[in-house]
């Protein structure tokens, strides 16, 4: 009997001891939510167009891509291997890589085939890796 | 502390007895710490929130 009373009270401990952690855990929760970094968002109609465009920015890339600029590489190796390519092979790679266009829209344009457009890149792939293979030195 | 004193304690404590509410946080004080941890650090305003938290809510236990 006396064993009853005191199972009786360990499972008032348990009960309480259960409520206080979800309490707890849930007050935690609470914090956390209320001390949580805000952001500050702007509504992007209340932001004017200048502040998008980053001047200067669309004239480097036409210029880059229009082939009368040299285009920057971030390895000098890389650069100097790319020169040696004829234009074509150059023009393909630029269109393939940088304007990002598949190879259906780049034959469309340069008005070849499809399969024109992925051998001449496997070939000036080929050429790269070479050159980039003997220390970037001219593939003559 | 035996069973008989802790429901002596937590009854105290939900009838608003501030001694009672003391005792009980201070046995459960381990509890409260390991939820007042961010990021491996005891954050002390967690801790004051979490006990105010307990304070205001103890009434809601049914015995």
């Amino acid at each position: 009997m006396n064993h009853r009373q005191d199972s009786a009270r360990d499972e008032l401990r348990a009960r309480f001891t259960k409520w206080l952690d979800t309490l707890v855990y849930r007050a935690k929760l609470n914090y956390l939510y209320k001390t949580r970094k805000k952001v500050e968002t702007v509504p992007i109609e209340e932001v004017e167009e200048d502040c998008l465009s980053c001047p200067g920015f669309e004239d480097e890339c036409i210029r880059g891509l229009s082939g009368t600029d040299e285009i920057w590489f971030e390895e000098e190796e890389l650069g100097k291997a790319f020169k040696v390519l004829s234009p074509a092979r150059q023009q393909i790679l630029l269109m393939l890589f940088v304007e990002e266009k598949k190879p259906c829209e780049i034959a469309r344009e340069l008005n070849c085939s499809v399969q024109h457009v992925y051998n001449q890149r496997s070939l000036a792939l080929k050429k790269l890796r070479q050159a980039l293979g003997k220390g970037g030195e001219s593939l003559g | 502390m035996d069973e008989r004193e802790f429901r002596e304690v937590l009854k105290g404590a939900v009838a608003g007895i501030h001694e009672d509410l003391e005792e009980l946080l201070r046995m459960y004080m381990p509890m409260i710490n390991k939820y007042s941890m961010r990021n491996g650090q005891l954050d002390e305003d967690l801790r004051q929130y979490i006990m105010i938290h307990v304070a205001l809510n103890i009434s809601k236990f049914g015995i």
